[in-house]
């Protein structure tokens, strides 16, 4: 008993002292997020705090702390749960003086993009067969059982591949992958995996930032972006509302959109959210982008996936 | 027996209070805001709205009864696959002198320190094809891995351990007396086993395969890594997938929990109508002599199968963990230019992220070990000796997380600690964690604790009483000392998950706070698969060291006097 006295004084004091700080949720990559964290304090002396998961894990602790709001800054890997939450009125308006290079597409009054993954093509240099051009490669008989894909409602990046394929009347090219034996892996990492060990020859719909990675790392991989279009994924940083530490919540969008903040966001392969950072991999411009305008709703969209690949 | 029960029924008053007051605290309340939370949607900012709105809808999804089924399929195979690996092994390891059978005991100890989402990968990693074992060999069991059957006999392979441990105790402190009085009248060796000694282990049976039941059907990891590719869906990843998916669904995943929590009850009421039909009282305080048999010419056999089960449950999953985490890049393979110790140099540099995952994660394993091993003892003795209508509740609040997956005891978590009006809460510091740990694992203890006091005669406790000691005292001196070679195996167990569960830690840890499991999940989040396994060959080193070495050191203090201890 007496030891629950002493955890909870200890509780009391560690939750007071977390106050002063800003607290980020954010979705993926750790380093990225650890080193923005870090290179903040130091620049502004202002200390801030970090919790990291998947958005889907970021969501739901929101979702349960919501009577008693935790974060200041959340960061998702999913465009559209910025949308959902200016909806309900969640986010305050902030537009960063250092915005100012962030393509429209890419902001709105309570959001704004940190960096954009590209979805693209990942394949195993060394499995031999021919280097996919197109997403309709992967249903080529040298493919045969040879593709993973994310499962859309896991992945973002899938998703939004599948909502503009929709939009676009291609899901015949989902159905012939899937007629060519490709198979729903889970999440992105899962779906890369027996890639890298070769089980597999290609991920469809892989995520480019986390290939270019583990390319990096010296694995046999490379990626390709489809000639006949691809689709990016936008992550986005906002501020909420019940904010108890709103000036430094927006010192901290400040530093991301900082020419050393997109410096941090290039180094671990996503685009820069800026068009005046160089950097050296393919960018937004550089990508064909399929529209996604006309696309049914979520439900609609992965029902549709599930009725393919089930 | 009605007698006998009232001994204890006086004596445990505070007892029974603490672990009362101890239940309602650490799962009646989370508990209570999953329920909530599957009424009323909005209850996480604080409003009543629409109350069962959402709850019929969940209820009425056609896919649910799917779910269902697939998880029913699960636990009972899962139950048969463990059982067929830890029976034998138990009476074996029990009743004969088995060379080399304390190195048995350890190496079988080690599927409890693997986490199953990496076992489920290391298996993956080596059967696939181009996978470890073809790139050794040239054979691949692909068709069997992702196979409903193949899920099963890895979970089974994942679980066995609890079965053996507990059995083995069962059958050890049954011995060969009573089985002895039936070959004096005649019956057979293996008749002899069939209808005396495997009966009267039933207790110990039905508690450890119940946990393995609701072990399976609570586990995340392995479906979700094998089953997910071949549309094997089950409860928890119906949950787990509501939770971690954009848009969450955080009722729906409260309402399937509920669906998975009566199912794990309605095996606890099977288990303890088997129990309450026969009286298995056989510790008397008479003396008894440990008496095995030798084994003779079947030592060969009888050590080839407990080497080849161990392989299987423990050499293979190491083996596949220490691969992955020498070789440079996965897709290099198993070649010699590929292997060194940069992942390790990289884990126990100076200073390092994983230095300190471990450290916070074996003092938050140690804690609730030494916690919930002594609640668990606490509440048992007053489920089994206490009496009066209580009793089912609490035992039944005690086998509830169980079934509860850690993904959703973590909603309950935050939504009950987190309330603004609150003036004092442990949410947001690493005691949060301690209270979802002892919640998580508290059945584990409950369960042990439960089975051996099932075999333990009222009349020590009352030898004491009438020699003049009070109740606190005869449970501190007699009971207690009685118990605690399960308790110590049980513990052992809370130690080991807790110092690597992911689930729930995921979702309450401490902002900036990193747990071993936490740190391994960013590593594969972040495709340093490498660095992942090795931290999980360090973390599955260190968790079976630890209790081995407090084993060993116990045995030397106490010279022995602590029987069961080996």
């Amino acid at each position: 008993m007496r030891s629950t006295i002493f955890a909870f004084a200890l509780g009391l004091l560690a939750s007071t002292a977390a106050q002063a700080d800003v607290t980020v949720y954010s979705a993926g990559p750790g380093s990225l997020i650890n080193d923005l964290a870090k290179g903040f304090t130091a620049k502004t002396g202002i200390k801030a705090n970090v919790f990291q998961a998947t958005t889907g894990k970021v969501m739901a602790r929101l979702e349960a702390e919501s009577s008693n709001p935790v974060a200041d800054v959340v960061i998702s890997a999913s465009w559209g749960t910025a949308t959902s939450f200016a909806a309900k009125g969640l986010l305050l308006p902030y537009t960063s003086p250092n915005a100012e290079t962030v393509p429209d597409f890419l902001k709105t009054d309570t959001a704004v993009a940190q960096g954009v993954a590209g979805i693209c093509i990942a394949y195993n240099t060394k499995s031999g067969l021919p280097v996919p051009k197109d997403w309709a490669d992967l249903a080529k008989p040298e493919y045969k059982d040879m593709v993973t894909l994310p499962d859309a409602a896991a992945s973002g990046g899938t998703y939004s591949l599948v909502e503009a394929f929709a939009a676009n009347d291609m899901n015949g090219v989902l159905q012939s992958i899937k007629d060519n034996g490709a198979i729903v892996a889970g999440a992105n990492a899962a779906a890369l995996n027996p890639v890298l060990q070769g089980s597999k020859a290609a991920v469809f719909a892989a995520v480019d930032y986390i290939t270019l990675g583990a390319k990096a790392k010296g694995e046999s991989v490379d990626i390709v972006f489809p000639e006949s279009g691809t689709v990016v994924a936008p992550r986005p940083m906002m501020i909420l509302k019940s904010s108890k530490n709103q000036d430094d919540a927006k010192a901290f969008i400040d530093y991301v959109l900082s020419e050393e903040g997109q410096k941090a966001v290039a180094k671990v392969y996503l685009m820069p959210s800026r068009t005046d950072i160089k950097v050296d991999r393919p960018l937004i411009g550089d990508l064909k982008l399929l529209s996604s305008e006309g696309a049914p709703a979520r439900d609609a969209v992965l029902d549709g996936f599930k009725a393919i690949f089930n | 027996m009605a007698k006998a029960a009232a001994t204890g029924a006086e004596g445990s008053a505070l007892l029974r209070w603490i672990a009362t007051f101890g239940l309602l605290l650490v799962v009646a309340v989370p508990c209570l805001f999953i329920i909530i939370q599957a009424i009323f949607p909005d209850i996480g900012s604080g409003s009543l709205a629409a109350p069962f709105s959402l709850f019929f809808k969940t209820l009425a999804d056609p896919a649910l009864f799917g779910l269902a089924r697939n998880t029913l399929i699960l636990g009972i195979g899962t139950v048969v696959c463990a059982a067929i690996f830890a029976v034998p092994l138990a009476a074996l390891r029990a009743l004969f002198r088995v060379p080399g059978a304390i190195y048995w005991d350890a190496l079988l100890l080690i599927p409890f320190m693997i986490p199953p989402y990496i076992a489920a990968l290391g298996w993956i990693m080596t059967l696939q094809p181009r996978g470890y074992m073809e790139q050794l060999t040239g054979l691949n069991l692909a068709g069997l891995l992702f196979s409903v059957p193949g899920i099963m006999l890895i979970m089974g392979l994942n679980t066995f351990s609890v079965v053996y441990f507990v059995l083995s105790r069962t059958f050890e402190t049954i011995g060969a007396r009573y089985s002895d009085v039936g070959r004096v009248f005649g019956a057979g060796q293996w008749r002899s086993f069939w209808r005396i000694t495997f009966p009267l282990a039933m207790p110990g049976l039905a508690a450890s395969l119940l946990l393995v039941f609701a072990m399976s059907i609570e586990e995340y990891g392995t479906p979700a890594a094998l089953g997910r590719r071949i549309g094997f869906e089950v409860l928890v990843t119906g949950i787990e997938n509501r939770i971690s998916e954009w848009p969450i669904d955080l009722p729906g995943s409260a309402t399937l929990s509920l669906v998975l929590v009566s199912m794990a009850l309605v095996a606890f009421m099977v288990q303890r109508w088997l129990l309450t039909r026969r009286d298995y009282r056989i510790v008397s305080g008479k003396p008894q002599a440990s008496d095995k048999r030798p084994l003779g010419i079947w030592s060969v056999p009888v050590c080839l199968a407990f080497g080849f089960i161990a392989f299987l449950a423990t050499g293979l999953p190491i083996l596949a963990i220490l691969a992955t985490a020498l070789t440079r890049t996965i897709s290099g393979g198993l070649a010699l230019d590929n292997m060194g110790l940069h992942n390790f140099e990289a884990l126990l540099g100076r200073g390092s992220d994983g230095l300190i995952a471990l450290g916070n994660s074996l003092a938050l394993g140690s804690s609730t070990a030494l916690l919930a091993g002594l609640f668990g003892a606490i509440t048992a003795y007053s489920v089994v000796k206490g009496r009066g209508r209580f009793r089912l509740f609490l035992d039944a609040l005690s086998i509830t997380p169980n079934a509860l997956p850690g993904v959703v005891v973590a909603v309950g978590i935050i939504l009950a600690w987190n309330q603004p009006w609150l003036p004092v809460t442990p949410y947001n510091t690493p005691f949060i964690l301690l209270l979802a740990y002892v919640c998580i694992l508290l059945p584990q203890p409950v369960r042990y604790a439960t089975a051996s006091l099932h075999q333990l005669g009222d009349n020590l406790e009352s030898a004491a009483r009438v020699c003049g000691s009070g109740p606190l005292k005869a449970f501190v001196r007699i009971i207690l000392p009685l118990i605690l070679p399960s308790m110590v195996t049980s513990m052992i167990l809370v130690f080991a998950v807790a110092s690597r569960e992911l689930v729930a830690s995921l979702l309450v840890a401490p902002i900036g706070f990193q747990t071993i499991a936490v740190y391994i999940w960013t590593q594969f989040d972040q495709g340093s698969a490498g660095l992942g396994m090795a931290m999980a060959f360090c973390a599955i080193m260190i968790t079976t060291l630890i209790p081995l070495g407090l084993i060993g050191l116990l045995k030397w203090v106490t010279k022995g006097r602590v029987a069961g201890l080996n």
